[in-house]
């Protein structure tokens, strides 16, 4: 039994599990210590550690997968529930925000004036630049297929044009937010209003920018050839998690902008 | 009209059921008298109508809130910052 006789992958032996965990520790604390102490240095660390330890593993992930050719049909199979069970727990995580908003939202109190959006506070006109990013994400939707789909049919070209269309609009995207939270005229501080508008939105963005980045890495990988035809589950998960993030913002963008 | 408002003014002893609010929490019930209270006193005074009729919605909102929100709100209404519309 010198060698392994079954299709699953055995990972070696690694450090960024342990890494990740104390990155977790020092992000943590370091939230606390900014919340009460006013100093930033733990949460610093914390970020610090945690970016590299996800630079490495994933850089290790690929170097597994697309080098040394651990990522059989069964591998893959696994990967695929994984990512479709985080997207899931992902999907939960903004349900809890949009309790919250349609708590409040339903059947506001006399604090508020007895109507949404509450007295003084005047929301966002959802036909300006909120439906622009609607488009912007909903193009990126249709750009990312044509992307998938050119890769699959060995269309490099086409394919690094779509995608990188793609992730063009997913920065204009947190572009426009990024204006439309410094321009707006009510603040998080805004009672349950101003809470619940950018606790909810600005997870989305922190998503976005999330999803962003994972296509910019696919974008690298498909140039230098990483990807085959049959074989790509790691431009399949960002396509996923893409098109959750779009789904996410047409609930938010209905709910909040335009029913809110 | 008017006698029969006197009536029930006379006769009043506590809020009757409303089934616009039908459950345990009031609170929209002492709200929505409160206003409806003042804007009829608005109206009629811009109208110049007697306001007795009126009447009914204090009673109402007096046997329902808290002491404290009332006057919270009178507060407010004096400053100008009553987020309520009248």
């Amino acid at each position: 039994m010198a060698h392994q006789t079954h299709a699953y992958h055995m990972v070696d032996p690694s450090p960024w599990p342990l890494t990740g965990a104390t990155a977790a520790l020092l992000l943590t604390s370091g939230l606390a210590m900014w919340f009460h102490y006013n100093s930033t240095t733990l949460m610093a660390l914390g970020l610090l550690t945690t970016l590299m330890t996800m630079m490495q593993w994933w850089r290790d992930i690929v170097r597994e997968s697309t080098f040394q050719g651990h990522h059989t049909m069964p591998v893959q199979k696994g990967l695929r529930y994984g990512m479709i069970l985080f997207i899931t727990s992902e999907v939960f995580f903004f349900i809890g925000f949009f309790w919250a908003f349609y708590h409040s939202s339903l059947a506001p109190t006399p604090e508020l004036g007895g109507n949404w959006p509450p007295t003084g506070i005047h929301p966002l006109n959802p036909f300006e630049v909120p439906l622009l990013n609607t488009a912007v994400l909903l193009a990126s939707g249709v750009t990312i297929t044509w992307a998938h789909h050119s890769l699959m049919a060995a269309n490099r070209n086409q394919s690094i044009q779509a995608l990188t269309i793609t992730v063009t609009l997913g920065l204009y995207f947190t572009a426009l937010q990024a204006m439309e939270y410094y321009e707006a005229p009510f603040t998080i501080a805004d009672g349950v209003y101003g809470s619940t508008f950018f606790v909810a939105t600005g997870f989305h963005g922190l998503h976005v920018i999330i999803g962003s980045t994972f296509l910019i890495v696919c974008l690298l990988r498909l140039i230098k050839f990483h990807f085959t035809t049959a074989h790509h589950f790691g431009f399949e998960a960002a396509a996923w998690y893409g098109h959750f993030v779009d789904v996410v913002w047409l609930f938010l963008y209905i709910s909040i902008y335009w029913w809110g | 009209m008017a006698d029969s408002i006197q009536a029930k003014l006379d006769n009043y002893r506590t809020a009757p059921f409303d089934s616009r609010f039908p459950n345990q929490n009031q609170t929209r019930n002492c709200w929505q008298n409160y206003l409806d209270f003042h804007r009829c006193e608005k109206a009629m005074a811009a109208k110049g109508a007697d306001a007795t009729c009126c009447q009914w919605y204090r009673r109402v909102y007096k046997s329902l809130c808290p002491i404290s929100w009332v006057n919270a709100w009178d507060e407010r209404r004096e400053e100008g910052t009553f987020p309520g519309k009248i």
